[in-house]
């Protein structure tokens, strides 16, 4: 288990990029103060999700604007075709903690774990 | 320019070459336009976040936007990558970022560079040094001007400076509370002709009997050839029989409460150099922005500015606009006829200025001036 940062840090409707793990995860706090875990780079272009539009529960690609269902992980609009990870979060005594995903990865072309 | 002995009664105006040399505009674009206070757009124009208008700010695009917070913002047009013009459109809403339509650069509404493909295996490039490039920008009577200059210029010393030299003092327009007037009509003319013949037009009077019978039914002292930028905060009075500032002296709109009891009934006019000519009367304020475009081109903005209330309650301003839309036309076609004898060689020494009309030889050295620093 990973530990991400206190609860509080993260405001509501703000996503955090870990890149101290490969490939890097975004974790999003939403406007409903659910928090969510994903792979962080778009599997359709090397962007950022976590710079992305955070929309309920559906993160925009700042990039070309896929969308990803936090919950799931699919696509919910193209370009992108395959849909990223997602990470089990809990939060244990105000602190984010994220499990990742033993699943492979789906990365964009050119990116590599 | 030749040492020609002039009557006493004449000085003489700039030698025709300064109204078609590409490069006098030129030097003008880039030691005037590009280095002054430029009035850019009614802040109105971009009422929430993302709206955005272009303009054209001598040699250089700009964009004025709104950002999250609702602050006006100014940027170069230009990606930050590869220099492409970002956005194309006069006026447009990029909802929440500026994308660049070439390799998909996006920047945020504050500018700075939120997302770029591959950037996060770039993190050496920091994202507000390669941000768009801001411009310095000041709101003032509702407007949005905009300084591309490295170190702008004092805005107290230039543009209020002007209103002072003109009114005596700077409250005598603050009592138009022209930032919180309302659009009531906005006409765009696109004028072929150079914007210096546009401004030495509004400065003087001494056409006005001749080109504008409406206005001088209106304001009969303009007759007499002298106009109210000849004096320091002479108002021009309304004719006794006139009940306002329309096209056939009927009444106008709702009066501006807070005006000065001194400022019903009258006509005041302001120069704000390079681009701006403000004109008030007791109900509206007739708002005048050039963009000069070329040497012999100049796409002026005219905004009539009334309380919200008349706009809201859409009152009829046909009449009121018509006086002044009128004297735009004859004015713009008074200065495209002029445009093309600039260049004949009868003017190569330039013209002439009558007494009315000497007030204009201190716009050409302020000009000479500029472009020769």
């Amino acid at each position: 288990m990973l530990r991400i940062c206190p609860l509080a840090e993260l405001p509501a409707g703000e996503a955090l990029r870990v890149d101290e793990v490969s490939p890097p995860i975004a974790v999003f706090h939403t406007d409903d103060g659910e928090v969510f875990a994903i792979d962080d780079t778009c599997t359709h272009q090397d962007a950022s999700l976590a710079d992305g539009w955070l929309d309920g529960c559906e993160i925009e690609c700042p990039l070309h604007a896929s969308k990803f269902d936090l919950r799931t992980g699919e696509v919910d609009a193209p370009p992108a075709k395959q849909g990223v990870r997602t990470h089990a979060v809990t939060i244990t005594d105000g602190d984010i903690y994220v499990t990742l995903s033993d699943q492979t990865p789906n990365l964009p072309p050119g990116v590599t774990a | 320019m030749t040492t020609t002995e002039l009557p006493e009664s004449l000085i003489s105006t700039l030698p025709g070459h300064f109204y078609t040399d590409p490069q006098i505009f030129a030097l003008e674009q880039a030691k005037i336009f590009e280095d002054m206070w430029f009035c850019a757009i009614r802040a109105s124009d971009v009422p929430t976040p993302g709206t955005f208008r272009t303009v054209q700010v001598g040699t250089e695009s700009i964009i004025i936007s709104r950002s999250r917070r609702g602050e006006v913002r100014a940027f170069f047009n230009i990606c930050r990558h590869r220099g492409i013009r970002l956005c194309m459109e006069d006026a447009g809403d990029v909802g929440r970022a500026f994308q660049c339509p070439y390799h998909a650069w996006t920047y945020d509404l504050d500018g700075k560079l939120i997302a770029a493909p591959n950037l996060t295996r770039m993190p050496d490039v920091d994202r507000d040094e390669y941000g768009l490039k801001k411009v310095h920008l000041r709101e003032w009577l509702g407007y949005v001007w905009v300084s591309l200059a490295d170190e702008p210029p004092s805005f107290e010393a230039t543009v209020l400076q002007e209103v002072v030299d003109r009114l005596g003092e700077l409250t005598n327009l603050d009592h138009y509370e022209v930032q919180k007037l309302a659009i009531g009509r906005r006409i765009v003319y696109d004028v072929k002709a150079n914007w210096k013949l546009i401004v030495e037009n509004f400065m003087e009077c001494y056409h006005c009997a001749t080109i504008h019978p409406e206005l001088t039914e209106v304001l009969p002292e303009f007759a007499d050839g002298l106009a109210a930028q000849f004096f320091v905060n002479h108002g021009a009075a309304f004719g006794d029989d006139i009940k306002g500032f329309t096209i056939d002296g009927s009444e106008g709109l709702d009066e501006i409460p807070s005006i000065d009891p001194d400022q019903e009934r009258k006509y005041y006019a302001i120069t704000i150099k390079p681009q701006v000519f403000v004109n008030m009367v007791p109900d509206h304020i007739i708002f005048h922005r050039m963009y000069p475009m070329a040497a012999d081109r100049t796409i002026v903005e005219c905004d009539w500015l009334y309380l919200p209330s008349v706009v809201e309650q859409g009152k009829d301003v046909t009449k009121s606009v018509e006086l002044f839309d009128r004297v735009n036309r004859q004015d713009f076609d008074a200065c495209e006829r002029c445009q093309p004898a600039m260049s004949s060689r009868v003017y190569r020494d330039g013209g002439v200025l009558v007494p009315s009309e000497h007030h204009i030889g201190l716009f050409h050295e302020w000009l000479q001036s500029k472009i020769q620093a």
